[in-house]
């Protein structure tokens, strides 16, 4: 019994106890800040040993008071362990970053034990298998980020009440969505007698092969399709989106564009290819008209923008709804084209929130109308700025190049002509709004100082500018040498399409 | 007779629920909120208590009870369409399923804090505001 084998449960474990620890510690800043740095370099390291582990030697399963598929699972596939790598890295860099960013009364008395709970909530809906466990991991997650969106930054560029708005919103939406979610879980359990994801599947699949699959398992899928719909901001449910990211501190900003929206992406592979495969026939247009309409509204409403924040995030709009229009697809290419799309998006997205924290404490301000010139007084900003929206517009040598032509390719040959004409005439769009706002900012006449005030002079510190340049540099990689990720996310596909493979992982357990 | 009922009250708490949560006062959609949470707890916990051939409670004898201790499947067979545990051919039992109320405990402890959360939450918003009026709240030109 080594630590390798505990894995997937330290990954959910380790970041519950340091909430509780945070919390008792609170009185001493400079532990508190050690162990909370320590502890998520600790879990990313550890989410690359479970990935390097599950390439190499299969699904692992872990159960928890080891009661078979009858307790709760932690499943740890391709899929799970290449998201947990994705979230922990990308939480770490946002950990570093609020160390700078954050108001320090704040930091210590809520912060730090929200940002854990918030890792514990993501890793944990990640590996979960049991699919109640998954409603109260979602419940975790939604939780934390609205503690965390409260969360005061240095300086208050953001008025409190904009806050208090922004997260009554996002509340009462996802406690709407959680109470839907919990409808399909028990109507879930009333038809199968079971919880676990890969029971499930098989009964399921038992009934659609003997033709007794009843009708309301379509409308059980439907129903689920609302709860991830929401957490993913697609189309009909975007609407919290656009007011929540901009209000958040620009780390969380970066965590929930970059993490907790493709929770619903995650959420969406997991259960419609694993439980309602037999379904899909119906909702595969479903999801890819959807795709299509949010990546129209995203887009669309994203040029209007005068606010830097408020156009980053219905940029996430446009772009969750390319990750969807690849899931709706639905072949190995399909899927696998989603996956690399999720994951650059995820780091350029987190970087360009991240960035916009810093031009934002630059220039006092979030209207990029009163900014400009500003590649003068900040161009560590303007060239990261630049590296960002190149990448989300998919230009050239940066990731999201690769993603968008592998989309885009999957597409044409599996002959959806229809839609990607729409998306590529909105991924023009991208280009538009992203360097509309970069020319705003960065370019042109330095702003009217008598009227708006001089930029403030104090560069950016070194706690603010590493995690962007290390998400820069991997922007860049996975643009120049993208081919281990296409193959990862190939295989993970695979993986996906072959539920086979998770239900002989998860159901070999017997009730000792 | 009972099963109607039941299922009536869930059908006006629901929609009592989202009657509320369509107001424009910030207190009555929390409240909405509230009767919406019990709402589904109430059809979870419906959805456990029936008379049938499964049996989801195990004793250490491996039944449920004296009489059905023999007569209990445990493995699945999928060829003859047997979904474990279920009773053998010919015995019947009346039971309710404790998992459900194990959910409900769950769902209920997680829509506690969320009701905390979110009156703590309204309560500063008037503060903010001077108001609950939900209408008011378009700062952020959402």
């Amino acid at each position: 019994m080594s630590i390798i084998t505990h894995l997937p449960i330290i990954m959910v474990a380790i970041p519950i106890l340091m909430s509780a620890v945070m919390v008792l510690l609170r009185k001493e800043p400079g532990i508190q800040k050690v162990l909370a740095v320590s502890v998520s370099f600790l879990l990313s390291i550890f989410s690359v040993f479970l990935l390097l582990q599950v390439w190499s030697g299969g699904i692992q399963v872990y159960e928890v008071g080891e009661w078979g598929k009858y307790g709760i699972v932690l499943v740890a596939d391709l899929l799970s362990s290449g998201m947990l790598v994705l979230t922990s890295c990308v939480s770490f860099l946002a950990l570093i970053y609020s160390l700078d960013y954050i108001e320090k009364r704040s930091l210590s008395a809520s912060y730090y034990p929200l940002f854990s709970l918030l890792m514990a909530g993501l890793n944990g809906s990640f590996l979960t298998g049991d699919i109640f466990n998954l409603f109260v991991f979602f419940e975790i997650l939604l939780l934390s980020s609205c503690g965390l969106v409260i969360a005061n930054e240095q300086g208050g560029v953001t008025k409190s009440s904009d806050k208090m708005e922004a997260t009554f919103k996002y509340l009462v939406l996802n406690m709407l969505s959680a109470f839907v979610m919990l409808l399909a879980v028990a109507s879930l359990y009333a038809t199968t007698g079971t919880l676990n994801m890969a029971d499930i599947s098989v009964r399921l699949s038992e009934m659609s092969s003997s033709g007794t699959l009843p009708w309301h398992v379509f409308a059980i899928a439907l129903m689920f399709i609302v709860v991830f719909g929401n957490k993913a901001a697609i189309f009909p449910l975007h609407y919290w989106l656009p007011d929540v990211h901009p209000t958040a501190p620009s780390p969380i900003s970066a965590m929930l564009s970059g993490v907790l929206i493709k929770v619903g992406a995650y959420g969406m592979l997991r259960v419609f290819f694993l439980i309602f495969t037999d379904t899909l026939y119906i909702f595969k247009p479903l999801i890819i008209y959807l795709a299509l309409a949010t990546i129209i509204v995203g887009a669309t409403s994203a040029v209007a923008q005068t606010d830097v924040k408020r156009l980053l995030a219905y940029s996430s709009v446009s772009q969750i709804g390319y990750v969807f229009l690849g899931i709706g697809f639905g072949s190995v290419y399909g899927i696998a084209a989603a996956l690399v799309y999720l994951v650059n998006h995820a780091i350029a997205k987190s970087m360009l929130f991240l960035t916009s924290g810093g031009i934002i404490h630059h220039a006092g301000t979030r209207d990029m109308r009163k900014m400009g010139g500003m590649v003068d007084s900040a161009p560590f900003m303007s060239l990261m700025f630049l590296t960002g929206a190149m990448s989300i517009a998919g230009l050239p040598p940066l990731g999201g190049f690769i993603a968008k032509f592998q989309l885009f390719d999957v597409g044409i040959s599996e002959k959806y002509y229809f839609e990607i004409a729409i998306a590529l005439l909105f991924a023009i769009f991208t280009l538009f709004y992203m360097f509309r706002a970069m020319l705003l900012m960065f370019w042109g006449e330095k702003r009217d100082v008598s009227e708006y005030g001089d930029y403030s002079t104090h560069g950016t510190s070194s706690l603010i500018s590493l995690p962007i340049i290390v998400l820069a540099i991997a922007v860049v990689i996975f643009g120049i040498y993208a081919e281990p990720l296409i193959s990862l996310a190939t295989a993970t596909a695979d993986q996906i399409l072959n539920p086979q493979y998770y239900i002989d992982a998860v159901m070999t357990g017997v009730v000792r | 007779m009972n099963n109607t009922l039941l299922s009536l009250t869930i059908a006006i708490l629901f929609g009592i629920g989202t009657f509320l949560v369509l107001r424009r006062d910030i207190v009555r959609m929390i409240i909405g909120l509230g009767v919406l949470s019990h709402a589904v707890n109430l059809l979870i916990v419906s959805t456990g208590a029936f008379s049938g051939t499964k049996a989801p409670i195990i004793t250490d004898n491996g039944g449920h009870g004296l009489s059905e201790a023999s007569s209990s499947v445990f493995a699945d067979s999928l060829s003859d369409g047997i979904f474990a545990p279920v009773l053998e051919a010919g015995h019947q039992v009346d039971f309710v399923d404790p998992l459900v109320q194990a959910l409900v405990l769950t769902a209920i402890v997680i829509s506690l804090a969320m009701t905390a959360f979110i009156l703590i939450l309204a309560y500063r918003i008037y503060e903010e505001y001077g108001t609950t009026d939900i209408k008011e709240l378009r700062r952020l030109r959402g």
